[in-house]
């Protein structure tokens, strides 16, 4: 299989807890892949041992068939992997517009068109274009946090917990967008607590618990199956 | 997982002559080493070098001081130098204008300086790191600008000249040997009595609130208090310091209080070790002869003064002293000491009574009616009615960010509530703060597990024992144990073997894996004999092996009358161990009842899963 | 006309101190950490600019490029020498690093020029305007512009360059920046640089009026600490509006007997040196009622 992202049996520590253990995953481009599980089964830290804000002990982190594992977050970031941290984490006391700014490494005038390209994909964010990042709701930041994300021009996107915090409606408004995101060849990387939603926009799925892959397949059979059911309430 | 509880010690047997540590064996031989050099000086050296050592033993004291405010409580305090000069001052003054002789001074000399920390610690103490440093200097200007400008009393910016030498039960000490000698008694002195306060109970409260505060709130530890002791410890030491400086020189001058005095004395702790008296004489012998030692290099030493300072915080950040400590301890075999013999607790005269009384009366061990806590816009606890019984376990859930651990926070006193009300066997505890919420019978445990890593797993227990007998007496008694403290060490030796935890007691805790050190933190928790437990995530991090044992063991404590409160995300290990659950979903309570129940309820199912019923098969 | 005269001076002096305070609290958000070495850097600014002058022989305002370029490296120098190696440990090590560097700094410049107090460069020429009875001298009028133009030049270089954006981003969330791409290590490097050069930039502004000793530092950081302090710990502005509370407070002081005739008996007291004391007590009463400063902090919106 043709992948953009390949994660070869990673083991993870932090302080002192073994979070992952032997994890493999793929993602093929332009497929979207969902990352489900309960609170600390360790979807944030799968996202950020692809990013880089932390390191695999064992194992191997690649993309585009290039090992990534002992990279700097910043030069993974250069090579075409785009990354939306869990609790939207914009920069509060830029302005919206610079927040966008701020994530594009190409000229003036292409540097323009892409804050365009991010106010047509979340057109909310248009009106709040020279307001302070801080003072935008909830789901208005996490908008501007997907679009931060995505000035790169990424080929993955790594998108940690989009409906944290956030009422239904806006969840699905914020999750409904993953599949425009994907139609401009993005792959999308998704950790999500909320599964249904989550399944109803991936292609495929993975099942983590306690650190460890627990089932995995198409996004509708696992939407079937129990073992979605079973890895959040036990059995 | 079966642990051996066997104590490797019989209680009859004559104590076996211990191997000393290899930090003790370090910090032996650097005395040694010390003393042999001090005496051969006293013997060999000119005047000009015997001053010069005089000097460097009274800034051994003064660092010796500093260590308690800066090294064990952890606080960056830049006002070191002015307790010392208002020592100084007070002990000068007294002797050229009254005629006062240097040890009848002393209450003075050393009371004045602690009365000024005394009155700065009200304002001062309660400040971040940022702003204590930032305050503590500005006292030290504002008492040099005065001592400057007050020149009717204090000789201005020339000073007062023609103090007498240092006078003890009317024998003068002539410069020379002498000096030398009675300062380096006192250092000596001053060295025991402070090696005495770290090691015992007092010293390791102050690492408890250093390097795990919340921990140190959990078992009631009252962190103001002991920073404050550890302040006036610091000024009586600089004032003592001071005096013995006046009286050396022979001059007072407000050199004494300027800037490059609290350099000098940081310096030496950061050089020495920040915690171990030996390090200040070390660091102090090392600074103050060193500008001697480059004296060739004349304008330039003092740039190498800067040089050794930056080259030891970041290549040596324990110090010299605790480097070779390091290094002792990786070339010697570590000789564990004997663990002490297991003593059942007793039980609480009162809260004992409070549980039987509750028992009787059904009155709730935990009553949390109608709690609200917002942050900003956000209600993080809205609206929350709970009720934990004697014995019973209460298992809470919900998705993340639901405000499960602000719970836990509220009712332990590290939230105060924006309203409601949480009472503990009908009494209203809502608003206290931590550590006397702790006392009242609340433990809990955290999610990232807080131990003082340095710290013996038996220490770490033992330290949560009597919190409210933690002082200097027992630092008094030099060569003799602290009953309290044997006594302590002998409970929580119980407590890790009630935790099966027993083998791991005389080791440091930040080297246990981390299944033994989630459970060294409940014995700790234990320790407080609570009537309530919160328990944040028990089971995160540990295998299915260490689960089953865990959920062994809090059933035990079930049984004994304690109620439990645990949060947690892992079904398998909570459901069977809870009688009841209930489920928070964005810090509302969505469902109650027996974990079966919870677990198939249609709101809990949605908050968890989104749409419940696409996800589950009819 | 007193008053007035009171804030022209105020507002020379206080501009000088805000490029102080402003480096400091830049490196303050880039690292989290408070530069004891930036009072330092003031005075080795002040000592270069003599050694420029001497060399070169030009005006003080000439002088400010090369200078400009010398605190650059030296900010880039401290930040690998005092932050980099203990950026892992607790903050107040960086304290205690930088204050390392301060006693070099401080020392080295006592083996080059010795302890005496020297004058630099004035910025233009000497002499003054008289405008009615207000005297506006060329040296403080040029404090002024200088001032004005870096903290212009600096609103510039943040607002509408990417790098100055990059290095906000870098101040407010280091890892995020990290992971969008921006290379943070030397985004915090440059701060240091920033800082240095802003405080170099005051030691020439300064050191013609107040002159530049070795032991000046302690005495200059302890103004930018306070100023940010007063003006909201981490927030920009604030320290902009704590440097001037601070000149205005040091000019009014001793000139109030003659502003309140009252107080004309008491003349005396109304010295520099109690006007530090009164300052420093007034410090320590705002931070036993508001243990958060005066004007709050300027915390960072993190949901």
């Amino acid at each position: 299989m043709n992948t953009v992202l390949d994660i070869e049996q990673i083991e993870v520590r932090y302080g002192g807890v073994t979070a992952l253990r032997d994890v493999s995953l793929k993602v093929a481009p332009g497929q979207a892949v969902a990352l489900l599980g309960a609170n600390g089964a360790g979807k944030s830290t799968l996202l950020k041992t692809v990013i880089g804000l932390m390191r695999a002990r064992t194992g191997d982190v690649r993309f585009d068939g290039r090992s990534i594992a002992t990279l700097p977050p910043q030069r993974r970031a250069r090579l075409g992997v785009g990354y939306c941290p869990e609790g939207r984490r914009t920069f509060p006391g830029l302005q919206v517009r610079e927040n966008l700014m701020v994530a594009c490494w190409e000229g003036r005038a292409e540097r323009e068109r892409r804050v365009e390209e991010m106010f047509s994909l979340f057109p909310a964010l248009r009106q709040k274009a020279d307001h302070l990042a801080w003072q935008l709701s909830g789901g208005q930041q996490q908008m501007l946090a997907i679009g931060r994300s995505l000035m790169g021009r990424p080929r993955l996107l790594l998108l940690d917990e989009p409906s944290l915090g956030l009422s239904p409606v806006l969840t699905d408004e914020v999750i409904g967008r993953i599949p425009a995101i994907k139609q401009t060849g993005t792959a999308i990387l998704l950790a999500e607590q909320n599964a249904a939603k989550a399944l109803a926009v991936c292609d495929h799925a993975y099942v983590l618990q306690t650190g460890k892959v627990v089932g995995a397949g198409p996004a509708g059979e696992l939407a079937r199956s129990a073992d979605v059911r079973k890895a959040f309430l036990g059995g | 997982m079966t642990m051996p509880a066997t104590p490797t010690l019989s209680p009859s047997a004559v104590p076996v002559r211990q191997r000393p540590s290899p930090a003790m064996l370090v910090n032996g031989i650097i005395v040694v080493l010390l003393g042999l050099y001090l005496v051969w000086s006293g013997m060999a050296a000119g005047n000009y070098t015997l001053r010069v050592l005089s000097i460097a033993g009274i800034y051994a004291l003064l660092a010796i001081g500093y260590q308690f405010i800066f090294g064990h409580a952890g606080a960056l305090a830049l006002s070191q130098g002015t307790f010392m000069g208002v020592g100084a001052y007070a002990s000068g003054i007294l002797a050229v204008n009254y005629g006062v002789p240097f040890d009848l001074a002393l209450p003075i000399s050393v009371g004045l300086p602690v009365l000024l920390a005394l009155i700065v610690a009200a304002p001062v103490l309660r400040l971040e790191t940022h702003y204590f440093a930032l305050a503590t200097l500005i006292i030290s200007q504002v008492v040099l600008l005065i001592a400057i400008e007050w020149i009717s009393f204090t000789g201005g910016a020339n000073g007062i000249g023609g103090v007498p030498p240092i006078r003890i039960f009317s024998v003068t000490i002539p410069p020379g040997w002498p000096l030398l000698a009675t300062v380096w008694g006192f250092v000596a002195l001053g060295a025991l009595l402070a090696w005495q306060i770290a090691r015992g109970r007092l010293g390791q409260a102050w690492a408890c609130v250093r390097t795990a505060p919340s921990a140190a709130a959990a078992i009631g530890l009252d962190a103001s208090r002991l920073r404050l002791t550890a302040f006036l410890l610091s000024a009586a030491y600089a004032g003592f310091a001071g005096s013995l400086y006046v009286h050396a020189l022979r001059v007072i001058s407000p050199d004494v209080l300027s800037f490059p005095i609290i350099v000098s004395c940081l310096t030496i702790v950061v050089v020495g070790s920040r915690l171990r008296p030996v390090g200040a004489l070390l660091g102090a012998l090392l600074i103050i002869l060193l500008p001697e030692w480059f004296r060739d290099l004349r304008d330039y030493y003092l740039l190498a003064y800067g040089c050794i300072l930056l080259l030891v915080v970041v290549i040596a950040p324990a110090g010299l002293l605790g480097t070779l400590e390091l290094l002792a301890g990786q070339l010697l075999p570590a000789s564990p000491s004997p663990a002490p013999s297991p003593r059942p607790l007793e039980p609480l005269a009162v809260r004992g009574a409070a549980v039987k009384t509750s028992e009787a009366a059904a009155a709730p061990v935990l009553d949390v009616s109608r709690l609200c806590c917002s942050f900003g816009g956000v209600r993080a606890v809205d609206d929350v009615s709970l009720r934990v019984m004697a014995g019973e376990a209460l298992g809470l859930i919900g998705p993340n960010g639901s405000g499960k651990t602000t719970l836990v926070n509220l009712v332990s006193g590290f939230y105060v509530p924006d309203s409601g009300r949480i009472a503990l066997c009908g009494e209203n505890i809502t608003g206290r703060s931590s550590y006397r919420i702790a006392r009242a019978g609340v433990a809990r445990t955290f999610q990232t597990v807080a131990l003082v890593e340095d710290m013996t797993a038996l220490d770490n227990v033992s330290i949560a024992r009597d919190v409210n007998r933690i002082g200097l007496g027992a630092a008094l008694r030099v060569g003799l144990r602290d009953p309290v403290q044997t006594r302590a060490r002998e409970e929580a030796a119980f407590l890790l073997e009630q935790m099966g935890a027993a083998d791991a007691m005389m080791r440091p805790a930040g080297s246990l894996p981390y299944g033994v050190r989630r459970r060294v933190e409940i014995a700790r928790a234990l320790a407080v004999q609570p009537t309530l437990m919160l328990l944040d995530e028990p089971a995160a991090g540990l295998n299915e092996t260490e689960q089953s044992d865990l959920a062994q063991r809090l059933r035990a404590l079930l049984k004994q009358g304690t109620a439990l409160l645990v949060i947690e995300h892992n079904m398998s290990f909570l459901a069977p161990l809870v009688d009841r659950m209930a489920c928070l979903d964005a810090g509302r309570l969505i469902a109650e009842g027996t974990p079966q129940h919870v677990k198939s309820d249609a709101r809990v199912l949605e908050a968890y899963l989104g749409t419940a019923s696409e996800l589950v098969p009819a | 006309m007193l008053a007035l005269q009171l804030l022209f001076n105020a507002i020379a002096l206080g501009a000088a101190y805000a490029l102080v305070a402003l480096g400091f609290v830049l490196i303050l958000n880039a690292t989290s950490a408070v530069n004891f070495a930036q009072g330092d850097l003031v005075m080795v600014g002040g000592f270069g600019a003599l050694a420029f002058g001497s060399l070169l022989g030009l005006p003080g305002i000439v002088l400010l490029v090369p200078l400009l370029v010398v605190m650059i490296g030296i900010g880039f120098l401290l930040a690998f020498v005092a932050y980099f190696p203990v950026r892992k440990r607790p903050p107040d090590t960086v304290f205690i690093t930088t204050i390392a560097a301060g006693i070099i700094m401080s020392n080295g410049a006592n083996a080059i020029f010795g302890p005496e107090p020297r004058a630099t460069p004035s910025l233009v020429s000497s002499g003054d305007w008289q405008i009615g009875g207000l005297v506006v001298s060329y040296q403080s009028a040029a404090v002024i512009i200088v001032a004005a133009a870096l903290i212009v030049g600096l609103h510039l270089l943040f607002t509408r360059t990417q790098i100055g954006r990059r290095l906000r981003a870098t101040a407010q969330d280091r890892d995020v920046a990290a992971s969008i791409g921006i290379p943070v290590n030397l985004m915090v490097a440059a701060t240091f640089a920033v800082g240095a050069a802003l405080a170099g930039a005051a030691g020439l502004l300064l050191s013609r009026n107040f002159f530049v000793s070795p032991t000046d530092g302690a005495n200059y950081m302890l103004k930018a600490y306070i100023a940010v302090t007063l003006g909201g710990w981490g927030s920009i502005p604030g320290a902009v509006i704590g440097a001037l509370i601070i000149a205005a407070f040091e000019v009014a002081f001793p000139a109030l007997p003659a502003l309140i005739p009252a107080l004309a008996p008491y003349a005396e007291a109304f010295t520099q040196v109690w006007s530090t004391v009164v300052l420093y007590v007034l410090i320590l009463l705002i931070l036993w009622q508001r243990p958060q400063g005066l004007f709050g902090e300027a915390v960072r919106a993190r949901p």
